[in-house]
């Protein structure tokens, strides 16, 4: 059964001769038990979506249904204020209020919907005591460090059960460290409590490590969504291709296709691919994941061979750099290299045409 | 588990009832007394008048009357004059104070302040005694030069002292630009290399241009406006401004000639009112100058070398002129019997005018409103002013801009005019009601007209109509101080309230006011201040009952007790500096 279903979603700022479309017809789904995350570069709509989602941004057409109940209808001039919606919402910032304390933070939303002091009291401890925060109930938020303040805000979203949980860039106010740490925290907790969670990423990392399934938006459109291994392994687009991962980029000419085998001429040099883009040209882009490209010193299959520039460590390996910046590869190696000319191969299945 | 709702809401609170309410009562009380000023002016007669008609037969009239010409290019020149001297002087001082090693900053920075909050009247009237034909100073350096060392009655005097006092006004708006410009703007000028002296001449004075213009404009603006200094010191020579002319207005006909006078107090908003459109637009581009800022982190000071006690010596001279001069003036003539030439300090010492002011039960009354109307009408007109704020607040549509724009028209009424059109109103909108309501025949209007009208008519001897136009005057001002300390809580917090469940309501009260909280309490302690330093907009609506000390300095003034004045001046004096001190001691921002 689907949580949050959102239809063809448009939304603008300012009005008519100035106006600047931000979602240009967005739809998605979201299933009982599953995290989605939205994900995009800035400017794309992603946390513009979520607050619509939220009610804290004004959408111009489409509908927002909750559950059996719609919460914005574009053509019906329905729009359901914030604070009736009943979605919890985990703020950037984390937008603690610095005149309560955690217990007062996280009950307010309790007080609101008039419950016993009694029952506030042990819903409460409940939550703090399920995101290990049990013993910080008198402090107040500057008291706290950011990972904790974190963990407040999550609690506050969560202590009214809301359907669906919306998460605005939870981590990235976390430092690097933190940030796996949290990471793996929020994972669990999500699957321990069986949330309905939306959540807004700019990190692929972040996305594939959380989420069940992947929105990536474009300016304002949903370019690819599907499972993380899905997005990652088998791109439609260039744009999703480039957005996950690290690549290599060649432009090259098609000189022969079959069907979705084709071999393309990059600098000369012949290379067999796999054609992934829906309406190709003559002109190709050729992507290839750095950790597919495999180095070798002596004569390959589909290869290019070029001399070494330097290798950089990045502590578990080291990332080599070969030729010049434009037609320049770049590859992983255990080890470092010498100095010399390699064969940089390729897959066929692995590198693709857009 | 399932879900916890919201229990459910009526049908009534889809609709801001309190913002409905707050914004009628807001445009009514703004909007009413100018449209009665405009309406006035249209008439050959006092609208209470039997016979009147509607023409332009006053503006023929005022601007037949060489005094109007006079008064209108005296307040032009004051104005540029004021402005002309202000800026340099105060940009000058901003720089010393903020960015320089200049010694002794730390107690000069409070001093600066004091002639803002001092009322005009009083700093006139305390250069009158103090540097007057008779003044103390003027006679001690008669006695040891003796020739007449300076006449402060001529116009030039009246500009100069005007420039002079209006300083401080430059002064907070480019220090407050100064302080939020990053140093590492500077820093990479320096690093460049630049000396200290070429950062501030090409890096910091050209940052902060647009909050000069602002000042500029604004001193200019409020030079246009002056009343209290050119009332006292240009008297004895003739020279008059707009609104020193209005006044006198008054009696020219020997019966109140309000068409004449609204014809006049027309004239010079049209004068205001652009000028503060302008300072609206500036202050906005102002702003997002200042957004473009460094980041802002400790600077070492610009060390001035030998130039130091050159500078010091400048600022002690203004210090000395502005502040000590006229109040050390002030203080002593509340203790003296009489003065002139050949008068011994110590045989003339008395404390007569503060009895006489026990006795006199009008003048304790004024001290005892005055005191009532700074701190209860102060804490009202921040709880006023909240609610506007209110409504405006993070609510980007039609209204907002209606209000945000309305609220200016006010400030661009001198306080004189204010309280007369709030003296019509007072006058007029009972009698008008009433003639309506006679009318109907109905149980309800018969109970209104016994009842309610004559109710309103007894509010304008009350403190009321004085709090009243004192807010409404003050509007602007107060709102841009409550405004300022609600953008700083952060939309976030808010939005987190809604988010659990919150209505407006609840996130107005459980969020945004308890972090405004000190904020309004920084605010109540300004509105106190500028209540007790207000003069002009009481002079009209002073009567039994309605005496505030400002007003009453006006009149005692045109009545020639200076004895009185010089006592009451240094009690307004005592509560300004009680308010000061609570301010600097609190840590109130005094720069708005």
């Amino acid at each position: 059964m689907s949580e949050l279903s959102v239809q063809n979603l448009t939304l603008e700022y300012g009005s008519g001769a100035t106006a600047n479309p931000i979602l240009k017809g967005v739809s998605m789904n979201l299933q009982r038990g599953e995290v989605v995350a939205l994900l995009g570069p800035s400017g794309s709509g992603k946390t513009t979506l979520l607050r619509a989602v939220a009610g804290l941004e004004s959408p111009k057409t489409g509908t927002i249904t909750l559950g059996e109940r719609a919460i914005f209808d574009g053509s019906k001039g329905l729009e359901v204020p914030a604070e009736q919606r009943n979605l919890g919402l985990v703020f950037q910032s984390y937008a603690l209020w610095p005149h309560k304390n955690v217990f007062d933070n996280v009950a307010y939303g309790l007080k609101l919907r008039k419950l016993g002091s009694s029952e506030i009291n042990d819903k409460v401890r409940d939550v703090l005591g399920q995101l290990g925060l049990g013993h910080l109930g008198e402090r107040f938020p500057h008291q706290l460090s950011g990972g904790q303040q974190q963990r407040v805000a999550i609690a506050r979203a969560l202590v009214y059960n809301p359907p669906v949980i919306l998460l605005d860039e939870p981590l990235s106010n976390l430092d690097a460290k933190l940030r796996e740490e949290a990471r793996a925290f929020l994972r669990e907790l999500i699957v321990r409590l069986n949330l309905s969670a939306l959540m807004v990423t700019h990190d692929q990392g972040e996305a594939m490590a959380i989420s069940d399934r992947i929105l990536l938006l474009n300016n304002g459109v949903i370019e690819q969504q599907g499972t993380p291994q899905s997005m990652y392994e088998t791109p439609n687009t260039l744009f999703t291709a480039e957005f996950m991962g690290s690549n290599n980029k060649l432009k090259g000419k098609i000189i022969q296709r079959n069907g979705d085998t084709a071999t393309i001429s990059v600098n000369g040099e012949q290379l067999k691919a796999t054609v992934r883009g829906k309406d190709i040209g003559e002109e190709a882009t050729a992507i290839i994941r750095l950790e597919k490209v495999r180095i070798t010193d002596s004569h390959a299959e589909n290869a290019i061979k070029l001399p070494l520039t330097t290798c950089m460590y990045l502590g578990d390996r080291w990332e080599c750099l070969f030729g010049h910046a434009e037609g320049g590869l770049r590859a992983y190696s255990p080890f470092k290299l010498n100095q010399g000319e390699y064969y940089l191969q390729m897959d066929a299945d692995k590198l693709w045409l857009y | 588990m399932s879900t916890l709702s919201l229990p459910p809401r009526s049908r009534w609170s889809q609709f801001n009832w309190p913002r409905g309410l707050v914004v009628t009562l807001t445009l009514l009380a703004i909007f009413t007394p100018l449209s009665l000023i405009l309406f006035q002016s249209f008439l050959n007669a006092p609208f209470f008048s039997p016979v009147k008609e509607l023409g332009l037969d006053s503006y023929r009239f005022i601007f037949e009357d060489p005094d109007f010409r006079q008064a209108f290019w005296n307040g032009l020149i004051l104005a540029s004059g004021l402005a002309g001297i202000a800026v340099p002087l105060g940009a000058l001082l901003a720089f010393l104070m903020i960015r320089t090693d200049l010694p002794g900053r730390s107690w000069i920075e409070p001093m600066l302040l004091v002639p803002i909050f001092v009322s005009p009247m009083v700093m006139g009237f305390g250069y009158v005694v103090s540097m007057g034909p008779v003044g103390f100073y003027t006679l001690w350096v008669k006695q040891m030069t003796g020739v007449e060392p300076w006449n402060i009655y001529s116009f030039f005097s009246i500009v100069v002292i005007a420039g002079l006092t209006h300083v401080p006004h430059v002064y907070l708006y480019s220090s407050a630009a100064l302080k939020s410009l990053g140093s590492d703007v500077e820093e990479a000028a320096r690093v460049a290399g630049a000396s200290p002296f070429q950062v501030a001449i090409h890096v910091s004075l050209p940052m902060i241009m647009p909050a000069l213009a602002f000042a500029g404009v604004l001193v200019f603006f409020l030079g246009f406006e002056v009343f209290g200094l050119v009332l006292v010191l240009g008297d004895p020579e003739g020279h008059l401004v707009l609104a020193t002319y209005l006044y006198k207005l008054t009696n020219k006909l020997g019966t109140p000639s309000y068409h004449l006078m609204a014809a006049a107090a027309v004239c010079l908003v049209a004068v205001t009112m652009p000028l503060v459109m302008v300072q609206r637009w500036l202050l906005k581009s102002a702003n997002k100058y200042v957004s473009i800022k460094g980041k802002g982190s400790r600077q070492k000071p610009l060390p001035l070398g030998k130039w130091k006690w050159l500078a010091f010596a400048v600022l002690a001279a203004w210090l000395i002129f502005t502040i000590v001069l006229p109040l050390s003036g002030i203080v002593l003539r509340a203790f003296v019997s009489y003065w002139g030439e050949g008068v011994k300090l110590a045989d003339v010492i008395t404390l007569q005018h503060f009895k006489d002011i026990l006795e006199q039960p009008s003048l304790m009354r004024g001290i005892f409103n005055t005191v009532l109307i700074g701190i209860i009408g102060g804490g009202l007109a921040v709880m006023c002013y909240a609610g506007i704020a209110l409504a405006m607040h993070r609510k980007p549509d039609g209204i907002t801009r209606l209000l945000d724009y309305s609220v200016l028209v006010p400030r661009a009424v001198p306080g004189l005019l204010a309280g007369l059109s709030f003296l019509w109103v007072f006058l007029f909108v009972p009698s008008w009601l009433e003639s309506g309501l006679k009318g109907f025949d109905n149980a309800f209007c018969v109970w209104l007209i016994e009842n309610f009208i004559p109710q309103l008519r007894a509010l304008r001897s009350t403190i009321f109509s004085v709090w009243i136009a004192y807010s409404v005057v003050w509007m602007a001002y107060g709102l841009r101080l409550i405004s300022a300390a609600m953008l700083q809580v952060g939309p976030e917090l808010e939005e987190a309230a809604r988010a659990v469940g919150a209505s407006r309501g609840q996130v107005t009260r459980d969020v945004t006011l308890p972090l405004v909280k000190f904020g309004l309490l920084g605010a109540w302690l300004m509105v106190f201040l500028i209540f007790e330093r207000e003069y002009s907009t009481g002079v009209y609506l002073l009567s039994p009952g309605t005496e505030v000390i400002g007003a009453l300095i006006v009149s005692l003034w045109a009545g020639g007790s200076v004895d009185l004045v010089a006592a009451l001046s240094f009690i307004n004096i005592t509560l300004v500096a009680i308010g000061l001190g609570l301010a600097l001691r609190f840590g109130v921002k005094l720069s708005h």
